[in-house]
């Protein structure tokens, strides 16, 4: 690799490296399904490499992978999801505009989250850890916990339920809602 | 539908509509259930934003606890910042090194007398280890294995992967 394209090279993944978090996000905002979000990530983050050439540096990168990102997502549920059920494209269109209007506001709940896990009892910070682990099994951890799979879905939303209205309230207070 | 059912059944929407977006967010939603809330969402914004708020969180659940495993398993001991109680215990023996060496430098130095030249690149040579074992001290290595990266497979041009 010529060092100009080594150049490139670097200073796209350093922006792409920066921004992905809010770019996983913003895709899952308007695919909730977690395969075809990861699908959708994988073919945006392709295209931005191929077309970052056309990139205007002075622009905003990550409005520019928003839209890419956008882009990629309605032409992945037209072609690939017909016959499965995911939002029409008006309400994707709806969220893809609410998801960048709250990019600032999800990254700062995002730093929040650490805070507000610290806050809940070590047993359930640790239990909401292991669901989101991958490879988890919901029914083999709940068997390992001595509970049932019913009862551990329960505990899981209102832990789920507590950490959103934390991160919510602690990002009220730095003035983002 | 499941919005039917919310008003109709008489427990709180607010409720209501947090379990379901959760649902929906863990791909758990029935057909039914993910129209009622697609319909939901088309009509108010406040909705769209407490949905928009979960999807959030669970992805960043999802970074903490890949974080939290990778530090289990001890590639975090390595590979991730770990935290600074586990310093002393990380990197004991390093610290053992250094004090071993500078207790030779110690004994050594006074035996040599050195010129001034020679003796300012011992000083540059002593400096530059104590920095090295500086670093190795405190320096967490930045990278996630190539494994784990999404982006790791970018690290080679389009030209060169095909």
């Amino acid at each position: 690799m010529s060092t100009l394209n080594a150049q490139h090279h670097d200073q796209f993944l350093c922006l792409f490296a920066e921004h992905e978090a809010a770019l996983r996000t913003f895709v899952r905002s308007i695919v909730p399904s977690l395969a075809d979000a990861s699908e959708i990530l994988q073919d945006t983050s392709v295209v931005l490499w191929q077309k970052f050439d056309e990139f205007d540096a002075r622009r905003d990168f990550r409005k520019w992978a928003f839209g890419v990102a956008r882009y990629e997502a309605l032409r992945y549920l037209r072609d690939r999801v017909r016959d499965r059920h995911v939002f029409d494209d008006a309400l994707v269109d709806r969220l893809a505009d609410d998801a960048m209007a709250a990019d600032q506001r999800h990254e700062a709940q995002r730093e929040a989250l650490e805070q507000c896990l610290k806050k809940l009892p070590a047993a359930r910070r640790e239990m909401v850890l292991a669901a989101y682990t991958k490879g988890t099994r919901m029914d083999e951890l709940a068997a390992g916990r001595g509970q049932t799979a019913m009862s551990l879905y329960k505990m899981l939303h209102r832990i789920r339920q507590t950490l959103l209205e934390c991160v919510r309230r602690r990002v009220a207070r730095e003035g983002f809602l | 539908m499941c919005a039917a059912q919310g008003r109709a059944g008489g427990f709180p929407m607010k409720e209501h509509w947090h379990e379901q977006i959760q649902r929906c967010v863990s791909g758990d939603s029935t057909q039914e259930e993910a129209a009622a809330l697609q319909q939901a969402l088309k009509d108010d914004a406040e909705l769209r934003a407490l949905y928009l708020d979960y999807v959030n969180l669970d992805v960043a659940l999802g970074v903490a606890a890949e974080a939290a495993a990778i530090t289990e398993t001890g590639i975090g001991k390595i590979a991730m910042h770990p935290p600074p109680s586990a310093w002393p215990i990380l990197h004991h023996w390093r610290w053992l090194a250094a004090a071993a060496a500078c207790a030779a430098l110690i004994v050594i130095l006074p035996r040599h007398r050195v010129s001034s030249g020679a003796r300012q690149d011992f000083d540059a040579t002593i400096s530059s280890t104590q920095n090295a074992i500086a670093r190795l001290s405190f320096e967490p290595a930045s990278s996630l294995p190539e494994w784990m990266s999404p982006t790791a497979s970018m690290l080679q041009s389009p030209e060169t992967r095909k």
